[in-house]
């Protein structure tokens, strides 16, 4: 039996070459995701291994947790005379005192933006650290500057070229030397900018302290021993990890990142699968309603019906096993282009050779193999039932009909379905239209073959201008409506994606952008070109825009990640005195001025939400020291929440009691009386321009700036949902070339009786036109729905307006029929080819 | 043969109005090498219009192919086929496919309406691939005549295989074409259903003087015929006017003997 199973599959590769090409490509996805992630984690770990090269151990100050949302905590500086404590210490062998953190470099005035940061650190030697000299020497003094071979080559400087580096203050150094880390030219995505301590001290504002000590250990001293005593001996307020927990640290708050991105990865890999399970099952459904003489034969002959299940399910093993081998295959390539995808998004992820785990070959073969094997169950079963005398039958089986059962099961979740998404939407439940979504999604696979056939006879309705062809076209499109169904569901299980994540994006973005508007008062915004999470401007910034006369405030605003009950979360900074002159802040209760005491003031429904009132005292874990008790001192609107960014809000003087980041976000600023925007611009421009980073933006342009990097996010993903689109259009072509070889003889007489070529080709194209149209319809309507239901979901964060992008919608539906048009065009062709003579005499 | 031969070097020779269709001299072979089967070896016919033709010979023996070129439904590889006075050998593949729909009319064993469309739609469908509308008048008597009166709206899975025939024929004639083919028209039928059709055919020719070229194997089917033209092994060895089942059995069961020993 498995010898007739391979050469039934081997005879029928034409038929399965498109199955083959829908799990590869699926497969593709998966892989290439995994890939992906796995090389971005790898290449990370790499990174940080090779900074913290010979260190053994790594003394900094304690903090309450050690990154969140991706982004490493900054800890207090280290007391000078902390570096004596821990030299004197018996058992250290050496110990280097550090002073790094986040910088700028200038070159010719211009700035460098990497993807990811600029690292200003104090150079040190082997074995403290990978760098190695590639050309000059170490930096000494005030004024003198290593970089990175690679940033030095990219940006064109050379030996003794001056450059411009800033963080909290600012100075023109020599470069005087260029390193490699390891035996790479560089770290991935960044700049190295190494100067010696002092330098560093003075550029991070530091004064004496330092930002960490690393130390080696005595050769014959245990490093888990020397651990111990420096923790013993230094006292709660240090902590002391070793080099590799400190770089495995350093990993897994850069990696954070990457795996939200693995997760939207694999999630829209799972679509893509989806979408092609569709395709394989109605292939398998086509194929074997094609063979069912042969299987009756089969079956006459003495095979029992379990050998031919077996046998069907044996096949799609095949083109499972090898589809997702290819796949796998084509998915390490397409690494390098989801890569390129991502980057384009914003996203920064490092550079090198792909890593490829076993896990991956593993987990792509299998989830392919798995969804083949899965699509085809049910077109085995029913070739299973197949009766013997079936063999002798004249006609081909009539196209079965939706059964009652069928009928009572789809209405039934529809209306489930559509009942629990209005009633998700309307109480503002999240979870609840995910439920919602499924049952109504379910309902359409159900009712496909019911409503497909409606939608193609009434979408299809100007076909008939076309003349016969048309109506052919549409006739043979509702003759099968099972497999109309499946064809036209997997393109609207795509469109409808796409469909969703449009509607979304356009009302984020415009609720968003509307509410920056109404609580936004500033005249203009200075803000980090790079948006940082937590900010990235010097506190200088805020300081010269605030002391010119053009300016009548600058009220600078900052971020800070903390722990709420375990959670990670998210806090604004604001100078209560200042804000109210650039934010029209809404209080519902208390007072934002009331803030100076040290307390919190809360969205209003997030207090609503958790049951706090004015007063109360809400305990949060922040990174310097731990668990703090803040009293709620004021309630806010949501919107002015949303424009403020976060739910929860302190001063700046309680801000820096609790962390050490000293690094504003935004500016926002208030012109004096009288002065031009265009004038007082200029001379911001002027005043700050030795901090290339900090861009000067009026309000539309900050919103704007919001709104285009929430269009990245949904940018990326609705390129990737065009896979699932183009697996679904594959259906297409794939369907009607079955559909072609079945109708062979009709095809032929219609030949025979005058139908020209062309008429044939145009009728074929039609079909496929139709089925897309068909998708496109039900598509872009579930996916309004879902979309308004999510929003009404999401409206507890944020009242949110459907706003439909009717242009963009307009696009998807263009392209989607010009492109089901393409996907017909094949089979058109095909169809044009076929021999008139063989087509009629296939008695 | 020396007609022939000389037909074939002379141009297009001039039609009389009397011939629908003629092959000369036509050569066809499928496959290649080994393989190779000389289906067409030089077989020439003339079409008399206003006729009923039946062509007949043993399986093998080209019939089909000998009908099939003539329909330009198959190219050759030599000799010439006329359509009246339409050169089908130098028509375009589009241009032979407009002949067919303007000029001539098929009926097949089986298969042969179109399974979504209804009979009426099923009849008219040559002249509405041309875009156009059938006579209404000669639509009625057609339909009249071929007592389809009750089922016109029907789909070809409601009709009996009598029915779909009748059906294939009014899509034959609706287009008043020159000539109709039909490949064992009755080949799927009973012979009572199959005896109607073929009567209907006959009174086709007998009282609108259609021609009709018929392909069959039954005797019986060739004796409503008013003439039979015999094929073997690729060419026309005999025919035989005003055939009757049993003068077509005779023929036949000389045909059966190989080609070399009856002199052909």
């Amino acid at each position: 039996m498995w010898r007739l199973t391979v050469s039934n599959a081997l005879a029928h590769r034409s038929r399965l070459a498109l199955t083959w090409l829908a799990v590869a490509l699926g497969v593709a996805f998966v892989a290439g995701s995994l890939v992906l992630t796995d090389t971005s984690s790898q290449l990370l770990d790499n990174q940080f291994r090779t900074a913290a090269a010979g260190v053994d151990l790594t003394v900094r100050t304690a903090a309450a947790f050690n990154s969140a949302m991706g982004v490493e905590v900054q800890r207090a500086p280290l007391p000078a005379d902390v570096v004596g404590r821990v030299a004197d210490t018996p058992g250290v062998d050496r110990a280097r005192p550090i002073a790094s953190g986040a910088g700028q470099l200038q070159v010719r005035g211009r700035a460098v933006l990497p993807a990811g940061p600029t690292i200003l650190g104090t150079w040190a030697d082997a074995p403290f650290t990978a760098y190695r000299l590639r050309a000059g020497h170490a930096p000494h003094g005030p004024d003198q500057v290593v970089l990175d071979a690679a940033t030095a080559r990219e940006h064109a400087v050379r030996l003794g070229d001056t450059v411009t580096v800033s963080a909290t203050t600012s100075k023109q150094l020599r470069v005087v030397g260029l390193t490699g880390v390891g035996d790479r030219d560089g770290l991935p995505n960044s700049n190295l900018v190494l100067v010696d301590l002092a330098c560093a001290q003075t550029l991070l504002g530091l004064g004496p302290g330092v930002t960490s000590i690393d130390v080696i250990a005595d050769p014959d001293v245990a490093v888990a021993d020397l651990r111990t005593r420096l923790a013993t001996s230094l006292g709660s307020g240090y902590a002391v990890t070793t080099g590799q927990d400190t770089a495995a640290a350093s990993a897994a708050a850069a990696k954070q990142s990457i795996s939200y991105l693995r997760i939207v990865l694999l999630a829209l890999s799972a679509a893509g699968l989806l979408v092609g399970a569709f395709l394989i099952a109605n292939t398998f459904a086509i194929v074997l309603t094609q063979r069912s003489r042969e299987l009756a034969l089969l079956r006459a002959a003495g095979a029992t019906g379990r050998q031919v299940f077996t046998s069907v399910l044996g096949e799609a093993l095949l083109v499972g096993v090898t589809g997702a081998a290819g796949g796998t295959a084509a998915g390490i390539g397409a690494a390098y282009g989801l890569r390129g995808l991502a980057r384009g998004a914003g996203l920064a992820l490092p550079d090198g050779p792909l890593t490829v785990n076993p896990r991956t070959l593993l987990v792509a073969v299998a989830a392919g193999t798995l969804v083949t094997l899965l699509a085809a169950f049910g077109p085995a079963r029913r070739a299973a039932r197949i009766a013997p005398v079936e063999a002798m039958r004249l006609s081909d089986p009539a196209p079965a009909t939706a059964r009652r059962g069928r009928l009572i099961t789809g209405w039934v979740l529809l209306g489930l379905g559509v009942i629990q998404l209005a009633a998700a939407a309307a109480f503002r439940d999240i979870a609840g239209v995910a439920i919602g979504a499924v049952l109504f999604l379910a309902a359409l696979v159900v009712l496909g073959p019911v409503l497909a056939p409606r939608l193609a006879q009434a979408v299809g309705r100007p076909l008939a201008r076309l003349g016969v062809p048309g109506r052919l076209a549409r006739e043979s499109t509702v003759r099968n409506p099972r497999r109309t169904a499946a064809t036209a569901m997997a393109l609207a299980l795509g469109l409808a994606l796409i469909s969703f994540v449009s509607v979304l994006d356009s009302s984020v973005k415009a609720a968003v952008g509307t509410s920056y508007r109404e609580a936004i008062t500033a005249d203009l915004i200075i803000e980090s070109a790079r948006n940082e999470m937590l900010g990235g401007l010097s506190p200088e910034v805020a300081h010269r825009a605030a002391s010119l006369p053009e300016v009548a405030v600058a009220s600078p605003i900052r971020y800070g990640h903390w722990l709420d009950r375990g959670m990670t979360s998210a806090l604004t900074a604001v100078d209560p005195a200042t804000l109210p002159h650039v934010a029209r802040v809404r209080m519902t209760a208390g007072s934002l001025a009331a803030l100076d005491g040290g307390g919190v003031v809360l969205a209003a429904n997030v207090a609503t939400e958790r049951h706090l009132h004015l007063g109360d005292s809400l305990p949060m874990t922040l990174p310097r020291d731990g668990q703090q008790q803040l009293r709620i001192v004021g309630l806010m609107d949501d919107a002015s929440a949303r424009a403020l960014s976060t739910s929860y809000v302190i001063s700046l003087a309680t801000y820096a009691a609790h962390y050490n980041e000293n690094v504003d976000a935004s500016v926002m600023v208030a012109l004096a009386h009288g002065v031009k925007p265009q004038q007082a611009r200029t001379a911001l421009g002027k005043a700050i321009a030795d901090f290339p980073n900090a861009q000067i933006r009026n309000q539309a342009e900050a919103a704007a700036g919001r709104a285009a990097a929430i269009d990245q996010v949904f940018g990326l993903i609705t390129v990737l949902l065009c896979f699932a689109v183009l697996i679904a259009l594959l259906g297409i072509t794939n369907t009607l070339a079955l559909s072609i070889v079945e109708r062979t003889r009709e095809i032929g007489l219609l030949r025979a009786v005058g139908m020209t070529r062309r008429q044939l080709r145009s009728m074929i194209r039609a079909e496929a036109v139709l089925v897309a149209a068909v998708a496109v319809v039900v598509g872009v309507v579930v996916g309004l729905g879902l979309a308004a239901a999510t929003l009404g979901g999401l409206s507890s964060d944020m009242p949110l307006v459907v706003r439909v992008p009717v242009a963009r919608l307009l696009a998807v539906v263009a392209a989607a029929v010009l492109a089901g048009l393409a996907a017909g065009l094949l089979p058109a062709r095909r169809a044009a080819r076929l021999d008139v003579l063989t087509a009629i005499a296939t008695h | 043969m020396t007609t022939l031969e000389h037909a074939l070097l002379s141009p297009a020779p001039e039609a009389t109005p009397q011939i629908a269709a003629r092959a000369i001299d036509v050569m066809k072979t499928y496959g290649s090498g080994d393989a190779a089967v000389r289906a067409l070896d030089g077989a020439s016919v003339t079409i008399p219009a206003g006729q009923f033709t039946a062509v007949m010979g043993p399986s093998g023996s080209g019939k089909s192919t000998l009908v099939h070129a003539l329909a330009g439904l198959d190219t050759i590889d030599s000799g010439r086929v006329f359509v009246g006075d339409a050169d089908l050998t130098a028509l375009s593949e589009r241009d032979r496919t407009l002949l067919r729909r303007e000029r001539l009319g098929f009926v097949f064993q089986a298969f042969n309406l179109i399974p979504s469309l209804t009979a009426a739609e099923n009849i008219a469908l040559p002249l509405t691939l041309a875009g156009r509308r059938p006579d209404p008048a000669w639509l009625a008597e057609l339909v009249d005549m071929l007592g389809l009166q009750n089922r016109l709206g029907h789909r070809p899975s409601e009709l009996s295989g009598g029915q779909q025939q009748r059906v294939a024929v009014g899509r034959a004639l609706i287009a008043r074409p020159d000539l109709v083919f039909a490949d064992e028209p009755t080949g799927n039928l009973d012979s009572r259903h199959g005896a109607a059709l073929l009567s209907f055919l006959r009174d086709a020719t007998r009282t609108l003087g259609q021609t009709i070229v018929m392909v069959t194997h039954d005797p019986v089917a060739a004796s409503y015929a008013d003439r039979v033209v015999f094929l073997a092994d690729g060419r026309i060895v005999d025919e035989l006017p005003a055939p009757t089942p049993e003068a077509v059995l005779t023929r036949m069961a000389r045909l059966d003997v190989p080609a070399q020993m009856v002199g052909a």
